[in-house]
């Protein structure tokens, strides 16, 4: 052995070394992982809709209707300083007219998110957890996120709340037991 | 009904007679293509081992590079790359982050393959060398020595990636990247502008990135130092007509040097001596340097800036998350005296090592070269781009004819 292969086979050796020693440590790093939101921790600063690379955003306001206290008037539908209890836009929180209102029976309400339509911005999600059950968050949808190496919203998220989650669990929901 | 964890039961769900509520479904992922795109890179450097070594052509090289682009740049996702996994590995190896066996593979494959075949992977298989390959133009040849120094950019941004990714600071990389926004499509992209100034730099100048900024060039470079195959311009004798050495634009050609005269030797010996005199000095300035430059890094840290934002009571959207998240202020002070450490230590390691490499550099400048009459291809410096096969006159010929008869 000369040593050119001896130096070759020394390389080979000590760039699969940390990979072997890597991998007996901890098996659960084989599948793949994608960003996703910790509700927990997000504060709707609304940062979702502006730094994605996407336009709009490849985060979306998610419902989860078993939360959902199906008001007659909505914390995260209606304005703080409304007119009127009306559909007007000067009385809607949300900018886009992305929230879907249908009658149920008296005095409840369905909430829909229009998901074409939804920014991200945080505005509902915000008013729902200031005044409400909390039933909106907001959540990356993985049908529509590019899954960059390096998240853009990820970087200047104030609260720290993208988190790496794997591939067979991509949402992080509200109740634990759902979470899937 | 599970009960919730952290979403208030102001109102309780009302009870209704005919209304169900309905279920939350949510799309799964779009399918993850890290091992099929291992695999294409596999198959991308075995085309441009082809092309480079057998064919000998830098039209199929080139056409090569133009599938290349639009398979790994647009048809599968271009993020994240060989390149952009330095950082995951780095993440991974120092903090245990999650490191997927498709990025170690991405990772590792070009590497296997430039200890065996050279840099093959920067010809073809790369999306960003592909799209600068592509570049239309008369390229620049800079001086040498200006190459040379700008090169040493490379190492400088695969030690600071490095230590951003130990020290928790993200992917500054993957972030900056001036080519990633023309993959993904975004014209929403923070640092657009630097797309704009390297397109427009790889019009005059070949391979911008690659040669000057890209970290994993970096280490294809140290790789394929031991490569076991290696081109050769033209199999005739060399005439030393020097046509290689201005035909190509990336300075990857050693050209012999006749000067042996004994006063020539001397004035090598003795710089030679001056710089192994001088390796002490030079680590403990780098060293020295590097960390004194750990405060600049601080702000970039998350624990690190809020610390210093909750001390100056600034008011920021970071300071409320941190108020509303009533997080112990023990754990915030141990995460930003762990980055600060970390930060300290690795700039210091990385200013070590970056004298250690200059001084390399130099030292293997000024050493006496064996003496030579043919020019040769540096092939730790060679893209593969086939160009010196078009220019050198003995090879021309010989090819075209090949070609004929094929």
């Amino acid at each position: 052995m000369n040593r050119r292969n001896f130096l070759r086979s020394l390389f080979t050796v000590l760039l699969a070394a940390p990979f072997a020693l890597r991998f007996r440590r901890n098996k659960s790093v084989l599948p793949g992982t994608l960003w996703q939101i910790d509700p927990s921790k997000c504060i709707q600063c609304g940062k979702c809709a502006t730094a994605c690379i996407l336009r709009p955003s490849a985060v979306k306001c998610v419902h989860q209707y078993a939360a959902c206290g199906y008001c007659l008037f909505c914390s995260g539908y209606y304005q703080d300083n409304r007119l009127k209890f009306d559909t007007a836009a000067e009385n809607l929180r949300c900018p886009v007219d992305a929230i879907e209102r249908t009658y149920i029976e008296d005095p409840y309400f369905e909430y829909k998110i229009n998901e074409d339509k939804c920014i991200a911005c945080g505005k509902c999600v915000k008013g729902c957890a200031a005044f409400g059950n909390g039933s909106l968050f907001l959540q990356v949808r993985h049908n529509l996120c590019l899954n960059c190496n390096q998240c853009h919203i990820a970087a200047v998220c104030p609260a720290g709340a993208f988190v790496r989650v794997p591939a067979s669990r991509p949402y992080i929901f509200k109740s634990a037991g759902e979470a899937k | 009904m599970t009960p919730f964890l952290f979403a208030q039961a102001r109102f309780p769900a009302p009870e209704f007679d005919t209304y169900r509520i309905p279920e939350l479904v949510m799309e799964e992922a779009v399918f993850d293509s890290s091992l099929l795109r291992a695999g294409a890179i596999v198959l991308f450097m075995l085309c441009s081992g082809i092309c480079f070594y057998r064919l000998r052509s830098r039209k199929a090289l080139l056409l090569l590079h133009l599938l290349g682009l639009v398979v790994f740049g647009f048809l599968f996702h271009a993020c994240p790359c060989p390149v952009g996994i330095v950082q995951n590995i780095a993440e991974g190896a120092a903090t245990g982050a999650p490191l997927p066996l498709a990025f170690l593979l991405l990772f590792t494959l070009p590497l296997l393959c430039a200890l065996f075949y050279g840099r093959l992977f920067c010809a073809g298989a790369c999306p960003l060398g592909a799209l600068q390959e592509l570049m239309p133009g008369k390229k620049l040849h800079l001086p040498p020595a200006l190459d040379r120094f700008l090169r040493l950019g490379a190492v400088l941004v695969l030690l600071l990636v490095l230590v951003c990714a130990v020290a928790g600071i993200g992917f500054p990389l993957c972030r900056l990247d001036p080519y990633l926004p023309i993959f993904l499509r975004s014209f929403n992209h923070p640092y657009l502008w630097l797309t704009v100034v390297f397109l427009l730099l790889g019009l005059l100048i070949s391979r911008p990135f690659c040669r000057y900024l890209c970290p994993y060039g970096v280490l294809l470079r140290l790789f394929s130092l031991l490569s076991w195959k290696k081109p050769i311009i033209t199999t005739h004798d060399c005439i030393n007509c020097r046509l290689c050495l201005q035909g190509c634009p990336n300075n990857a050609i050693i050209a012999p040097e006749n000067d042996d005269s004994p006063a020539q030797r001397k004035r090598g010996l003795r710089r030679l001596e001056l710089l192994l005199a001088s390796i002490p000095l030079a680590l403990a300035l780098g060293g020295f340097l590097g960390y004194a430059a750990a405060p600049l890094l601080y702000p970039q840290h998350r624990a690190i800036s809020l610390e210093q934002k909750l001390q100056r009571a600034e008011s920021a959207l970071t300071v409320d998350a941190y108020e509303k998240s009533q997080r112990p202020a023990a754990e915030l002070s141990a995460a930003a005296d762990r980055g600060r450490r970390v930060i300290r230590t690795g700039l210091t390691l990385a200013g070590l090592l970056f004298a250690a490499w200059v001084m390399a550099e130099l030292i293997v400048q000024a050493r006496r070269r064996p003496e030579e009459n043919i020019h040769r291809i540096d092939h730790t410096l060679c893209f593969c781009c086939g160009r010196c096969y078009q220019t050198c006159p003995l090879e021309k010929p010989r090819l075209s004819q090949q070609d004929r008869k094929t």
